[in-house]
């Protein structure tokens, strides 16, 4: 399961025009390919690709959002591709 | 009931862990201070140092001064950090623009909150705050802490960060403001392992909770705030490194509706003690504050001469519910109509105190005004009991996160969520019953609207029937 749903979350994030996303719309499109997926384990499966380095946070300060590392964003905001 | 940690917790000796000697803490006179200039010109910021009060603007050029007298190998960031900070601000005073690029991917490894990146896009004229992250630091339950844990996350942070920090920000946090990158890992080690505390909520997380001082020293106290908070605080762990949230979402705590943390206004979980019983009255005292021999509000705003004390216009003619009275001598409260305002309590703490069956109201969707103007918290649950493990108030909570999650629009604060969706939507996904103390004037707000399947014979009649009763 647990492995599934990080696939899911990767084609999400290697397919989305977006380098930035929020969790909510990541979760809605890993819940259509995986039908039956809970928010927590969604979350779970996110923060796991999160320690393994291959997700990576962007956050304001005031929301956050997921991005995949080494796409779109650089730690420092000027050098990114947006 | 002695407080009890869930685990063993480190002792900190600053004898130990300290970085710096009294001489470097002290190393400059008065004297110097006042002949002092920073780097820049910084005329409409100096205004802010006239007066009496004190001014974060002179806080920052003692630090700037006490680093530019520090050796090179007493600090890891660079050493004007306070001087470049106090330039980029008066710039963005005199053209009324901000300089700080927003957000970042920084952070401690796994935690997605917590570290807020801050980047300056002056960084050729402020280079010492090209990159200047805050980070915030889960503040002790009530903000108790001893001088050895302060010392040493002050030395901590003159070391790997600016010196500067904010004690405490709106959410509660310790604020770190101003580090680099590099840095960001070795603190978190630092305020983890060595000093037993962890860091705090940002971004789309649980932010730290904050409580009033509560059981620890007040008397109104109606929970114990500390526990709750403590409690919380450690089962939601996950919430509050996380981040999973449509936003931000904060809990708070108030001991009693004085609401000393102002959980009713800043945050979208408010608790506030109370009870169901009714208030504690001692005859006796209630003569001796008639009479003179105590002195109302326990002596507070006793710098003037107020006059006599008359309790029927200080206490009785305020009740906001006219529910107070003197009959035959004594004071009576008619208790169903006290809407627990405090006011009589705190004006005669020695007669009058809240009853003793006590418990919690939760109060939902408080806000800053980002959007739509700020918002104060509704109320969901007039009273629940509020005992260790608290699991009647951990359901309230995820059946509300769980609903927010799954119906919030992104960056929605749940009172937003409220507004768009209606309060009689939200209270039936609850599962809460609707109740008077949800609206302020129930006879003349009819929000709770009757639905068809509660009504029998539902909306449709038929007149045929009708008309045998009801004559055209
Ligand atoms: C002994 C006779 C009556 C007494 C003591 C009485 C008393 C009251 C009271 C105390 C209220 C509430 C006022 C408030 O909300 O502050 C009220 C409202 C009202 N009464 Fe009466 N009433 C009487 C007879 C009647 C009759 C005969 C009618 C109509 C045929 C009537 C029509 C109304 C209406 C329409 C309202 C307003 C309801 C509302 O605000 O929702 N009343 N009355
Ligand atoms: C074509 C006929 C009528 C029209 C268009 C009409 C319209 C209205 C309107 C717009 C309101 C205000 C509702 C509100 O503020 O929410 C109202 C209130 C009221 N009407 Fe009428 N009405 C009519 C006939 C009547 C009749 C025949 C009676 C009594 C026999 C009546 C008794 C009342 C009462 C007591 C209220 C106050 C209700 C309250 O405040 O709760 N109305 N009406
Ligand atoms: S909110 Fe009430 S219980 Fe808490 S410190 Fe203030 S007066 Fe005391
Ligand atoms: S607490 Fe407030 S509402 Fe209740 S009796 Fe005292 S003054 Fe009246």
């Amino acid at each position: 399961m647990m492995e599934e749903l990080k696939k899911a979350i990767l084609e999400f994030a290697e397919g989305s025009k977006k380098t930035k996303f929020y969790f909510k719309d990541m979760e809605k499109a890993v819940s259509e390919k995986v039908p039956g997926a809970k928010m927590r384990e969604v979350k779970k499966a996110a923060s796991e690709l999160v320690m393994e380095g291959v997700l990576i946070y962007f956050s304001t300060g005031s929301s956050t959002m997921y991005g995949l590392k080494g796409r779109g964003m650089t730690e420092d905001p000027t050098e990114g591709s947006e | 009931m002695a407080f009890e940690p869930k685990r063993p917790v480190n002792k900190i000796s600053y004898q130990e862990s300290r970085i710096y000697s009294d001489a470097e803490l002290k190393n400059y006179t008065e004297e110097e201070l006042k002949n002092f200039k920073i780097k820049h010109e910084i005329p409409m910021l100096e205004e802010l140092e006239k007066g009496p009060w004190p001014s974060f603007v002179a806080d920052a050029k003692r630090n700037a001064l006490r680093r530019k007298k520090l050796a090179d190998d007493k600090m890891l960031i660079d050493r004007e950090g306070s001087e470049d900070l106090l330039g980029v601000l008066e710039q963005s005073f005199v053209e009324g623009e901000t300089h700080w690029k927003h957000g970042g991917i920084v952070g401690v490894m796994g935690y997605g909150g917590g570290v807020i990146g801050r980047y300056s896009d002056l960084a050729e004229k402020y280079p010492s705050v090209a990159h200047f992250h805050t980070m915030r630091v889960n503040q002790p339950a009530s903000k108790f802490y001893d001088t050895d844990f302060l010392r040493t996350i002050c030395d901590l942070w003159e070391y790997r960060g600016s010196g500067l920090m904010n004690l405490h920000g709106s959410t509660g946090d310790l604020v770190l403001l101003g580090t680099t990158t590099e840095q960001l890992e070795p603190i978190f080690f630092d305020l983890t392992h060595v000093m037993d505390t962890d860091i705090g909520g940002s971004g789309s997380n649980l932010r730290t909770p904050s409580c009033c001082i509560g059981k620890a020293r007040c008397e109104f106290a109606c929970i114990d705030t500390q526990e709750l908070s403590y409690e919380l605080t450690n089962y939601y762990q996950d919430e509050l490194h996380r981040p999973a949230f449509p936003y931000k979402f904060k809990f708070k705590f108030d001991g009693c509706p004085n609401g000393c943390v102002a959980s009713i206004a800043r945050s979208d979980l408010s608790f506030i003690g109370t009870w169901r019983d009714d208030i504690r009255i001692d005859q006796e005292a209630v003569k001796g504050y008639i009479a003179g021999d105590i002195k109302p509000n326990a002596g507070a705003h006793g710098g003037k001469d107020w006059g006599k004390f008359d309790i029927q216009k200080e206490v009785i003619g305020l009740c906001p519910s006219n529910c107070m009275a003197m009959v035959d001598g004594k004071l009576t409260i008619n208790n169903a109509e006290c809407v627990r305002c405090m006011h009589c309590i705190n004006t005669m703490p020695r007669a009058l105190k809240p009853g003793t069956d006590t418990g919690v109201s939760l109060l939902c969707g408080a806000k800053a005004p980002i959007l739509d103007g700020a918002q104060m918290a509704t109320l969901l649950v007039p009273f629940m009991k509020a005992e260790a493990p608290y699991d009647n108030i951990k359901g309230v909570i995820e059946k509300i996160w769980e609903y927010w999650m799954d119906e919030g629009k992104n960056r929605e604060r749940v009172g937003e969520m409220i507004q768009r969706i209606g309060l009689p939507k939200f209270i039936e996904v609850l599962e809460l019953p609707p109740a008077p103390q949800m609206v302020k004037a129930p006879r003349s707000n009819p929000y709770i609207f009757w639905k068809e399947e509660d009504v029998a014979g539902g909306w449709k009649r038929d007149i045929n029937d009708y008309r045998t009763r009801h004559k055209r």
